[in-house]
């Protein structure tokens, strides 16, 4: 009786807590366009008319708005009619969290031990709990790694290990304190010292041009900043003005000109960039010569000609390409450049764009790499939303762990991906009205295997001491980086499962037949598999616990009942040890395994 | 340092032989680079407005087989063969109609005369390893427009194939042997290199280690257990992938198939017993299949002979030479005698063969080191596919350090851009295509500036 009272009084509580749901329509910013720019990839949204929810059709459940994003993504499917997916549950939403921000699946002790957490705020103390881990400088490191192409060697320049390692580590060591990411930036770009010894003067070696003139590696650094730390594809402009090329690629840069585009490169034009090219000294020196110059005298290499013309005399002076700002008196270029991206608008919006495509699968701008600067009200799926969260991002002080937390406490973050409103309809992807699953990345999918087995993996990268244990944390996207031919047994299942090069082999979530070749036949995974149950039938032999901890360390969640009792079964029906090795490959190769 | 202890391999691009040290590789790369992008003929208005020129399509082959040779053949000792007090007699150049050929290092591939063509006009753009075999294998430059987003030759052979694919056609479209250096780009991942190695054993992906009737059983498991394959509760991307898993079941099931990449040792002999050997016996069952394989690329590395040219032993022209005779003469003749899928004709006639290296090598005497370094004149080796044997396009002077003919119509050097315009245009692709489906909304060229004849095939192979 009195277990019945306690018990009323929590379900009591847990309704009393839902009606504190403070959602307010009046509380959603500013007025909206009916009409929206279409990005690229997401279909047509249809007139909201259509979307209008007839009155037979029951309210979507109401979610508590635990800060502006719920407000912004809450709000706008109000308006439209659509309606959104109820919330996750505790399992589907660690394992999300968990893989999203460490790159890792969550092992089934922790999950156990979350799932038994009553506690009102286990989801917060979850994601501070990741937020703070090793794991989460793995993923972190990865992705910044990803988008400044931290490479031992490309088609365009070489780092060598020795410059790429320490460049990755001093992102490592960046993430992990937290460092602001606008000084992260401003280091990137402004930093002279040898390859070797201060990593992020790899930046600038990433970017030389090995088979044209100097201005080339003037015009990648220009061309690379400006797209991913401003999130405008400028390189067009590279060769040729905007007027009459651009007009479908991007309307704000249609009235741009090429020398706009010099002036831009101009500040990088005092960068010495010297290698002594002996099998001793082969470190990249990394300088400014006050004197140095843009000049217009090119007729080879990788753009068209540069040549003064009326407009333009040669040298180009800098100036920087959204204000045509140019260097206080005196100062450094590269550290003026780097003053001002960082200090503009755009270097927050379209970071704070990165990261939300990050955590929830598409940007609020697609394609994030091309902003259209004059359609800022139309273009975003989300326009207040993302103005929003760049005020907050600047004035946290470009605080990445502090957006990342942001967005991964959002109810519109916490919303299924299992779509149970009625029927799917891929429209409603950029309301964000279920959490839309999607594959999880290579490393991740080794990873995942190596968890869920309890079989760690081992891969030895050159001066680098101790091997890794997790492909999360590789420094870039070849190691193992092996001669033709040379067995790795890791080597196979990263590269198929599409993590690039960090050059021209951009890195993608999309499947392949020889994907599914790989969860089914790789090695790496049936020798581990024998492994996890020889270990496993070590401790138990009863079925229903054998299909439990499978299903915990496998898909981070307890099974059905209808999945427990094909489960155990399956496991009683012949030899327990070969019944629960294929019983773990399955689990292995089920779809929510790679998919969440 | 790490220099002295074998790093160099371990950590070179997998494309470089044996003992380059990175200072070579910057030496190298700072020079003999000034290759102009743009001749000085063209100007920006050129950029902006393009009329087309009528495309030329062969049409004469169904299938490509591109061999890859990384590192750079030389081509003075082999395909534009110079001889100069240098030449080792193990060449033993002999004349052959209107070409001397280096009888002694490819005697079996020098049977096939009759059916090989030469273009002694080629010049690539970068004398860079990564830069030109990216260039190559993309028809333009990586470092260009479209670099990041351009898909594998291969990739777009395989995504017009689609258009005439069959219920038959089961293998994917595109399959590389020994790596490539780029993938599928923008396209569909389904249009990328399927990847082997060859084995004699046949092919891992398609071999479940815990053997047949085990996967069998846990295939069975799987789909009972997977509601969400059934109900696709997980998204498009996952229902894609669980019909990547069908295909994938196909494969392994089809006895036909799993015949496709095993072989005899007897065979293996018969090619030579060595990697490219394995390599093309694979290549050869898979486009003799007539099973949707429409682009084989095997890559053969360890041709960057710095030094060691001509060396007995070890990694050098004879010793790479040999295997490759070998197994490119074992397939000529197996290729030459099969027939097509057309009556008439053989799988030879159906299938355009490119041999060609990244670039070429240093001319006249060898250097100092013992071999030839990086050069940007090239020559390129084809058979089949239409391409009329005996033909020689392009001349170079004495010594092969310029052109002194280049041998066709267009009166200018053979770019990789024309080789892949060839090609298409074998393969009845229009070359000249200019796709809107690229992410940049830029519009992405088959061959960048084909449509206003900068580049277009060399008519004059057919």
């Amino acid at each position: 009786m009195r277990a019945l009272v306690a018990l009323l009084a929590l379900l009591t509580s847990f309704v009393a807590a839902a009606q504190d749901c403070t959602y307010d329509p009046a509380r959603v910013a500013g007025p909206r366009q009916v009409m929206r720019r279409l990005s690229q990839t997401a279909e047509a949204v249809a007139p909201s008319s259509s979307h209008r929810r007839t009155s037979t059709a029951p309210a979507p459940p109401k979610y508590p708005i635990r800060n502006f994003i719920d407000t912004e993504v809450f709000g706008l499917m109000e308006r439209d009619g659509i309606a959104w997916t109820s919330i996750s549950s505790d399992e589907e939403f660690l394992r999300r969290v968990t893989v999203d921000l460490t790159g890792q699946i969550p092992d089934a002790a922790t999950v156990r031990a979350f799932l038994a957490d009553t506690s009102a705020d286990k989801r917060e103390h979850a994601i501070d709990r990741l937020l703070h881990s090793e794991e989460y400088v793995d993923r972190w490191t990865l992705w910044l790694g990803d988008l400044v192409q931290n490479v031992q060697s490309a088609s365009n320049t070489i780092l060598f290990e020795e410059g790429r390692d320490p460049y990755y580590f001093w992102m490592r060591d960046s993430i992990r304190a937290n460092k602001p990411y606008d000084q992260m930036v401003r280091e990137m770009l402004a930093t002279d010292g040898g390859s070797f010894h201060d990593g992020p003067a790899n930046y600038v070696v990433r970017q030389w041009q090995n088979n044209g003139p100097i201005q080339d590696t003037y015009d990648n650094l220009s061309a690379h900043s400006g797209e991913k730390f401003l999130g405008v594809t400028i390189n067009c402009l590279s060769c040729h003005n905007g007027l009459g090329h651009l007009e479908q690629v991007n309307p704000s840069l249609v009235k741009r000109t090429r020398q706009e585009f010099w002036r831009n490169a101009a500040f990088f034009a005092q960068i010495t960039l010297k290698n002594a090219n002996s099998d001793d000294d082969y470190e990249w020196k990394v300088g400014t010569n006050p004197a140095g110059s843009y000049q217009l005298n090119t007729t080879s290499g990788n753009k068209t000609v540069r040549a003064p013309t009326q407009q333009q005399s040669s040298p180009v002076l800098p100036a920087f390409l959204l204000t045509g700002e140019t260097p206080k008196d005196g100062e450094n270029r590269r550290v003026a450049y780097a003053r001002m991206l960082t200090a503009h608008p755009q270097f927050a919006r379209a970071t704070v764009n990165y990261l939300w495509k990050e955590i929830f699968g598409m940007g609020l701008v697609e394609p994030a790499d091309n902003f259209d600067l004059t359609a800022q009200d139309t273009q975003p799926t989300h326009p207040a939303l993302l103005a929003h969260l760049a005020e907050w991002f600047a004035a946290s002080g470009y605080d990445i762990r502090a957006l990342l937390r942001l967005m991964v406490n959002s109810s519109a973050y916490q919303l299924s991906s299992r779509y149970t409103p009625g029927a799917w309809q891929e429209s409603y992807t950029r309301y964000y009205a279920r959490h839309y699953p999607r594959r999880m990345l290579s490393e991740s999918v080794l990873d995942a295997v190596a968890r869920a087995t309890n079989v760690p993996i081992s891969i030895r990268v050159p001066l680098i001491e101790e091997p890794f244990t997790r492909a999360m944390a590789l420094p870039d996207t070849r190691e193992p980086f092996v001669p033709q031919r040379t067995p790795n047994p890791y080597k196979t299942i990263l590269d198929t499962f599409g993590r690039g090069d960090r050059d021209t082999n951009a890195r993608t979530r999309e499947g392949s037949i020889a994907q599914a070749l790989e969860m089914l036949n790789d090695p790496v995974i049936t020798t581990r598999v024998k492994t996890r149950i020889d270990t496993l039938l070590a401790s138990t032999h009863d079925p229903g616990a054998i299909a439990d901890e499978l299903y915990l360390a496998t898909l981070s969640r307890k099974p059905k009942d209808a999945e427990r009792a094909a489960a155990i079964a399956y496991l009683q029906d012949g030899d327990l040890k070969a019944n629960a090795e294929d019983l773990q490959f399955v689990l292995i190769n089920r779809l929510e395994f790679l998919f969440n | 340092m790490k220099k002295d202890d074998c790093t160099c391999t371990q950590n070179s691009s997998p494309f470089w032989s044996g003992g380059f040290s990175r200072r070579r590789f910057l030496q190298i790369a700072g020079t003999s680079l000034m290759a102009s992008y743009f001749p000085d003929v063209l100007n920006a208005g050129l950029l902006e407005s393009a009329t087309t020129a009528a495309p030329l399509l062969q049409n004469s082959a169904k299938n490509c087989l591109l061999i890859f040779l990384a590192g750079g053949i030389s081509q003075v000792d082999t395909f534009d063969l110079k001889e100069g007090s240098w030449t080792p007699p193990a060449l033993a150049p002999a004349t052959a109609g209107s070409v001397r050929w280096p009888q002694g290092l490819f005697p079996k591939i020098g049977q096939h005369l009759d059916q090989l063509a030469l273009i002694r006009s080629g010049l690539a753009w970068a004398a860079v390893h990564p830069l030109a075999q990216k260039w190559a294998q993309i028809a333009r430059n990586p470092s260009g427009a479209t670099g990041g987003i351009a898909p594998h030759i291969g990739s777009v052979v395989a995504l017009e194939a689609q258009l005439h694919r069959r219920s038959t056609d089961v293998l994917p479209g595109f399959v590389a042997l020994n790596g490539t250096v780029a993938g599928a780009g923008y396209f569909p991942a389904s249009n990328g290199p399927f990847a082997v190695q060859a084995a004699q054993s046949g092919l891992a992906a398609l071999t479940h280690p815990d053997g047949a009737s085990r996967l069998t059983k846990r295939w069975n498991l799987l789909n009972a257990l997977d509601d969400a394959r059934k109900s696709g509760e997980l998204g498009s991307d996952s229902a894609d992938m669980a019909d990547y898993y069908d295909e994938g079941k196909a494969l392994i099931d089809s006895p036909d198939v799993n015949a496709l990449f095993t072989f005899s040792s007897e065979e293996r002999t018969r090619y030579g017993a060595s990697v490219i050997g394995d390599s093309l016996i694979v290549a050869r069952n898979l486009l003799a299949a007539d099973k949707g394989t429409r682009f084989v690329q095997v890559t053969d590395t360890n041709w960057d002979h710095h030094s060691n040219i001509y060396g007995t032993t070890g990694i050098s022209l004879l010793t790479k030479g040999k295997a490759f005779d070998d197994a490119l003469g074992a397939l000529l003749s197996d290729m030459s005698t099969r027939n097509g899928s057309t009556p008439g004709k053989t799988l030879l006639d159906e299938t355009l063969v490119v041999v060609l290296g990244e670039f070429g090598r240093t001319v006249g005497p060898i250097t100092p080191n013992g071999g030839r370094d990086h050069y940007l004149r090239m020559s390129v080796m084809l058979a089949g596919g239409g391409v009329r044997g005996r033909r020689v396009i392009g001349r170079t002077n004495a010594d092969g350090s310029a052109v002194a003919e280049f041998g066709w119509s267009a009166n200018r050097d053979v770019r990789p851009e024309d080789i892949t315009a060839t090609m298409y245009s074998a393969l009845g692709i229009d070359y000249t295509t200019v796709r809107h489906d690229d992410p940049l909304n830029r519009g992405f060229e088959y061959v960048p500036f084909a449509k206003d004849g900068t580049y277009s095939p060399v008519k004059e192979l057919f």
